[in-house]
């Protein structure tokens, strides 16, 4: 039985186990070299995040490393997490009232369980960039292993590349927004692993209510 | 070469066969492309693949190997029946008018040879090839010797006379109908009136002022009639007036770079320096030898006849002076008795049939690879297992050095039998020596060390300078039979173990031993100064020269092959001043005949030479090769050397062994029987052996398959096998085949092939090409194929096991050209096999 | 070093203007290579050896003359020999030499996202600059003539550098000092041009070469690499030179109109959040102030 949505003492719950941070941070880090070593790459006005990385061969050189790592990551989380992340009604309301949602008007949504629909946004979103990032990655990573007649996949691995990486840096914007500014006390969620129970309350009443359910009584 | 590299630039009309310049000279194949580009030029390629230089050419066709002469007579056949001919050319420089002696008949009367055959001998009575004595007069000659050629010929310049010249052209290749070229050489008939027509296009409507080059390799000469194949073109080629000419006449390509100065230095056993005749048992005396190797001018009457060989006693006194210095005195007929008299055929078959049948006990070898480049690599490999003492002069290890393991000697184990004793001498490399080289254009050419020898190595000629000095000192202290020839011998280099070459030239260019003085001009020459040419030389034993041709090369003035003035005042690609060219830096050979019976040229636009009717002289933009005093209306004919004064269209006599026009005759391994004549297939005067290794296949047996041996432009002969660069570029051997042979044989492109000879085998990957394909033989439908030979045992890819190890020429035989004694290197019957 | 800069006109990867951009008056040089009088005698694969001093590799029987399939990171210079029946069923050997074309507008420069890893001179040459080169391979795909090769130990790309260091000094580039036949030839585009279209209507004139044209394709805004050719129509005939070569779609695509399209995006995303924040402040704000104002 997983050990997350217990209440803890001192009126905080456990969100996110140490395997569960660890995962996140483990792609949280190598999401951040790609994103800055990809940055590079994408473009000369930031190819100076390179050199001050090491230089462009070494960054060339770890980047793919480091997709492989964020891969790995993103699958543990696709193991931990899937089943969980499956849409239902009421991520689909959710939607319908995003605009109370981006507004600060929480108390008009639809009560969200352990993951709102936006968090399963970019849990889906990540999957499915990362599976077409590490596809399109390993063209990339040996171009001069595509014999000519195959050359189509370097052509589209060229732009599905970066396309996903921007997709994905699109999410990675509002997943940073939302958890240190927006909604305060997430960030904390993956570094200890627990939110107060306002915070539950608050953001995932769903959620609250399960493990209210579960277990009213504070573990020792 | 009659002409020159740069020459070909001046043409209209390429016919490249028997050759494959693009790969095997792409230096000077710069000048064909010039020709094209800046002429319009076409080159027509016949060759038995579709080589580099047919992917430049016009027209190409494919032929059988060895039906060269079928080809090129069937080309003269057409000349003359469509009146593409130079009549005036052909009239007064040719002996086309000559009227031959009665009793002359041609193969086609007589089954296959010329009138003289001894079938029971295989020898021919040549007194019939001789040309008729004006006024039916019997030709005087000494009593039981051959008549000689008459003084004066008989002539009909009508060329009616049903024995002219002309005629008996005209009868003899009119058999060599296009549906005969066709049966012999397996190019359909419309493609090979498309490169008759194309050829004697230059001479359309009688028209002289294009000029047609004929160039060639050893493709034409490595058949048992080779020599034949060149003369059957050099014919060709006066039929379409184009010898002399800017552009024109018969160009031999010279497979290597000093090849040319190799058979001016008397090369082959039957010559000294400057194509001099060797004396002979028979010549009892240097008078009586004079006497036989000194021609008389033979022509119609009216006509002149400069006849320059009849100053051979000049040439041969000068050369043994230069040789023996004062021992040659007018006394001793110029130390006549110091030169060997050759006896019989000393070719290089021949040297390693006498050392197979023990006669030779040792060998120096030098500068080649004899195991490898001599036909038969399994006899010279058995024939060197028979010596006493091999030294071999190279720059790598190589397959001659190593025969004694060999792969054949390996599989027969006898390895340790072998009692020859092998001593190895590296020596310097081309780019590490000075000297010079003279090329296919007979130019010499100065050229420097580049880079200092290597290590212990030696060059080749200090080598030699210390055997003889070894030998000179034996015989002084020891004495022995005959001692005078080696004791006598002039050795005055100022460095005797390694004589500096640049002395050597001198010797050979020659210089006064009295003072001289021209009568006409009064121009004087010092003893010991150097001659400024040959017309300097006597026969009085007041000069001295190497070699009458080099005459010229080292004046007082300098080395003249190291001048390298690159200019060209004519644009004619003359280029007076750059290196030196034999005979007296002419660059075109008979260009008397570049004009003319008037003297006027040809061509306005490319004049070579012409009658300056002002100074009475003959001048041109290169050195008249001509008495430059004589007037057109004494009609002095173009061709000097010919006692003729003309062309021979009809060799009299003795000039080829094996006739005066060239038959077709059958390669001695042949798919088909002679469509001439059955009854005479082969050249009846061939040279071949009787040893157990000398073994010959048939189709009979299985060996239905035309084989043919080529080079690569990426590899040189034996050597670059050793170089990883040349590696590189073609990194193993393989056997050239048409794809429509493969598909038959279920061989692909990379898959081993096993090409065996009635005398060996040969094992390479197959390259599966368009650019062979079959073809009707005489109604038979045949394969030819092709291998590059640059492979052996010894080398990059061999020593890693990448190769069979193997020798093309194991495949080859020894049946040589009666003439230049050449083997039949091209155009054998071998078995291919997938392995 | 200087002089080196200011004759430069291009850079891959670099941000802001070039310093040699208009400052040389410099023609742009040109290569002509005339297949129709090449006859692969390969002098010019040597030269180009010798005068950039390239190891020896290993190659093996391909059942052809090529010396090896394609060019190599250190072998960039490669003649292509073909086999062609004509219809009139005679045969064509086409040999043409293949190195790098020097586009005008060259994809691998397009492609290399590395600062100064690809450089374009005023004279028209194309160069690599390995010591910048990171080695992601772009210009192998930004390339339409498949000649940037990567060395698989070191990760930088090589290619044909036309003898810039030889043409720098006034000299020819190597492989057209070797040609024997004079099938290469060297000089300004103009000149070069000229000389090629005379040739090719000398053999569309007296050559059985009725489509004998100039190769020169506008797609890369023609080349500093130009060939004769026997039969202009067909260009894949010559080891499959392309019609019509131009930088993929999807290089174009990715570095033009994406590339600003995700800058724009990125940036617009920044914006928005940041006047999000400043707009609606975080989600608990009324209870923080609450707790404020409860404190006060």
């Amino acid at each position: 039985m997983s050990q997350s949505g217990q209440i803890l003492p001192h009126g905080r719950v456990l969100r996110y186990e140490l395997h569960e941070r660890l995962t996140h941070w483990t792609a949280a880090f190598s999401y951040i070299y790609l994103l800055l070593t990809g940055l590079a790459f994408y473009t000369p006005w930031l190819f100076w995040i390179a050199i001050a990385l090491g230089g462009g061969q070494i960054s060339r050189m770890l980047h793919p490393w480091a997709g492989l790592i964020f891969f790995l990551a993103v699958m543990k989380m696709y193991s931990m997490w899937a089943a969980q992340m499956r849409t239902t009604e009421t991520d689909k309301a959710w939607w319908g009232a995003v605009g109370h949602y981006a507004r600060n008007e929480d108390d008009k949504m639809p009560p969200a369980g352990r993951y709102n629909a936006g968090q399963k946004l970019l849990f889906w979103g990540f999957f499915w960039c990362s599976l077409l990032l590490l596809l399109t990655g390993a063209v990339l990573w040996f171009p001069e292993f595509i014999p000519w007649n195959l050359r189509f996949l370097r052509y589209t691995a060229v732009v599905i590349h970066p396309a996903a990486a921007l997709l994905t840096i699109g999410l990675f914007l509002i997943h940073i927004y939302m958890s240190v500014f927006a909604e305060r006390g997430a960030f904390g969620s993956v570094i200890r692993g627990d939110v107060s129970v306002e915070f539950a309350k608050r953001y995932h009443p769903g959620w609250y209510k399960e493990i209210v359910g579960e277990s009213s009584t504070p573990r020792k | 070469m009659t002409n020159g590299w740069v020459d070909i630039k001046n043409t209209d009309m390429m016919l490249i066969m028997g050759g494959n310049p693009a790969e095997n000279h792409p230096c000077g194949f710069k000048w064909a492309i010039e020709a094209k580009r800046n002429r319009n030029a076409k080159i027509i390629s016949v060759d038995p693949r579709f080589t580099r230089t047919s992917s430049v050419a016009d027209l190409f066709c494919q032929i059988r190997a060895g039906s060269d002469i079928a080809f090129l007579g069937g080309v003269i056949n057409y000349a003359i029946e469509n009146n593409r001919i130079a009549k005036d050319y052909l009239v007064n420089f040719t002996n086309a008018a000559f009227v031959v002696k009665n009793d002359f008949k041609l193969p086609g009367d007589t089954d296959g040879v010329f009138s003289g055959f001894d079938a029971g001998k295989h020898t021919y009575d040549r007194a019939s090839w001789n040309y008729a004595a004006a006024g039916g007069a019997a030709n005087a000659g000494a009593p039981g010797a051959p008549a000689p050629l008459p003084e004066k010929v008989d002539y009909d310049l009508t060329l009616q006379n049903p024995n002219c010249v002309f005629q008996l052209l005209k009868k003899h290749y009119s058999r060599y109908t296009p549906e005969m070229v066709e049966r012999i050489t397996g190019i359909p008939k419309d493609q090979f009136l498309k490169a008759a027509e194309m050829y004697t296009s230059i001479r359309k409507d009688g028209d002289m002022k294009m000029a047609g080059t004929i160039i060639y390799a050893v493709g034409w000469t490595q058949h048992s009639f080779g020599t034949q194949i060149i003369r059957t073109a050099a014919m060709l080629q006066l039929l379409l007036g184009n010898v002399g000419r800017a552009g024109g006449g018969v160009n031999a390509l010279r497979g290597h770079s000093n090849i040319q100065g190799a058979t001016d230095m008397a090369g082959l056993f039957d010559t000294l320096p400057g194509y001099l005749k060797v004396p002979t048992p028979g010549d009892a005396s240097f008078d009586a030898w004079m006497k036989r190797a000194t021609p008389t001018s033979s022509k119609p009457a009216p006509w002149d006849s400069w006849n320059y060989y009849g100053n051979t006693p000049k040439f041969t006194v000068s050369l043994l002076k230069a040789m023996y210095g004062d021992a040659a005195t007018k006394q001793n007929g110029w130390a006549f008795d110091y030169l060997p008299k050759v006896d019989r055929d000393y070719s290089w078959t021949h040297l390693w049939d006498d050392m197979y049948n023990g006669t030779v006990k040792g060998m120096l070898a030098f500068g080649m690879n004899g195991v490898a480049i001599g036909p038969d690599s399994n006899k010279n490999i058995d024939a060197l297992k028979k010596a006493e003492w091999l030294v071999v002069g190279e720059i790598y290890p190589d397959e001659t050095s190593e025969f004694w393991k060999s792969p054949r000697v390996i599989a027969q184990g006898d390895m340790k039998q072998i009692q020859t004793t092998v001593y190895r001498l590296p020596c310097a490399g081309f780019a590490e020596k000075d000297g010079s080289f003279t090329n296919s254009a007979r130019w010499l050419l100065w050229k420097n060390a580049a880079v200092p020898m290597p290590g212990d190595c030696r060059l080749d000629h200090g080598i030699v300078a210390q055997i003889f000095l070894k030998v000179r000192d034996l015989y002084k202290k020891d004495g022995g039979k005959f001692p005078d020839p080696i004791m006598n011998l002039t050795w005055n280099y100022s460095d005797r173990l390694n004589p500096p070459l640049a002395e050597v030239l001198k010797e050979m260019n020659g210089k006064a031993l009295a003072d001289l003085e021209d009568p006409a001009t009064k121009q004087q020459i010092k003893a010991g100064q150097q001659l400024p040419g040959f017309a300097w030389l006597k026969d009085d034993g007041t000069t001295s020269c190497g070699i009458w041709i080099y005459a010229g090369s080292f004046t007082e003035a300098g080395n003249q092959t190291a001048r390298r003035d690159p200019s060209d005042p004519s644009g004619m690609g003359v280029h007076p001043g750059w290196g030196w060219s034999w005979p007296a830096n002419r660059r075109v050979l008979y260009n008397r005949a570049s004009c003319d019976v008037d003297g006027k040229p040809w061509d306005p636009s490319r004049r070579q030479v012409w009658w300056n009717e002002t100074t009475q002289k003959w001048v041109g933009n290169d050195v008249p090769d001509f008495k430059a005093d004589s007037h057109p209306k004494d009609h002095m004919g173009p061709f000097i050397m010919n006692p003729e004064g003309v062309g021979r269209i009809f060799a009299p006599l003795g000039a080829f062994a094996d006739g005066p026009f060239p038959e077709h005759y059958e390669p001695i391994e042949s798919p088909i029987v002679n469509p001439l004549h059955a009854g005479q297939s082969t050249n009846p005067m061939v040279t071949r052996f009787k040893d157990a290794d000398d073994k010959f296949g048939t189709t009979k047996d299985g060996f239905n398959v035309v084989c043919t041996t080529f080079r690569l432009t990426e590899h040189y002969h034996y050597w670059t096998k050793n170089n990883p660069m040349n590696v590189q570029l073609v990194p193993e051997p393989f056997i050239e085949m048409a794809a429509e042979m493969a598909d038959e044989m279920g061989i692909r492109g990379g898959e081993h092939v096993k090409v065996s000879s009635a005398r060996g085998e040969y094992i390479a990957k197959a390259m599966v090409t368009k650019r062979i394909k079959s073809m009707m033989i005489d109604g038979k439908k045949t394969y030819q194929i092709g291998i590059p030979f640059h492979w052996g045992y010894r080398g990059i890819a061999e020593d890693e096991g990448k190769t069979a190890r193997n020798l093309v020429n194991s495949l080859t035989h020894t049946a040589a050209d009666p003439n230049a004694h050449t083997p039949e290197f091209k155009g054998f019957l071998v078995k291919v096999e997938k392995v | 070093m200087s002089q080196e800069t200011l004759r430069i006109q291009k850079i891959s990867g670099h941000a802001g203007t070039v310093a040699g951009e208009g400052t040389q008056r410099e023609y742009t040089i040109c290569k002509l290579i005339d297949t129709t009088t090449c006859i692969g005698c390969k002098a010019c694969e040597v030269a180009c050896m010798e005068w950039n001093d390239l190891p020896f590799g290993e190659t093996i029987f391909g059942n052809t003359y090529q010396t090896m399939p394609e060019t190599r990171w250190n072998y960039w210079n490669l003649i292509l020999f073909n086999e062609h029946e004509r219809e009139d069923g005679s045969l064509m050997w086409l040999m043409r030499k293949n190195q790098c074309m020097h586009c005008a507008d060259p994809g691998c420069l397009a492609a290399c996202p590395s600062d100064g890893a690809i450089v374009q001179y005023t004279n028209g040459i194309v160069d690599f600059q390995q010591a910048n080169c990171i080695g992601c391979g772009y210009c192998i795909t930004g390339c339409p003539f498949d000649i940037p090769k990567l060395n698989p130990q070191t990760k930088r790309v090589f290619k044909c550098t036309l003898c810039t260091d030889r043409v720098g000094e006034g000299l020819e580039p190597a492989c057209i000092k070797s040609c024997p036949t004079g099938c290469l030839h060297f000089g300004s585009k103009d000149d070069m041009l000229d000389l090629a279209e005379k040739r090719a209507k000398q053999l569309r004139d007296h050559s059985n070469y009725p489509n004998a044209g100039v190769y020169d394709p506008k797609g890369v805004g023609g080349t500093s690499v130009v060939y004769v050719l026997h039969d202009a129509a067909n260009p894949e005939l010559y080891g499959g030179l392309p019609k019509d070569p131009h930088i993929p779609w999807s290089v174009k695509l990715w570095k033009g109109p994406l590339k600003w399209l995700g800058n724009v995006a990125m940036v617009g995303g920044l914006i928005g959040l940041f006047v999000h924040y400043l707009r609606f402040g975080p989600k608990d704000r009324d209870e923080e102030e609450m707790k404020a104002e409860t404190k006060s």
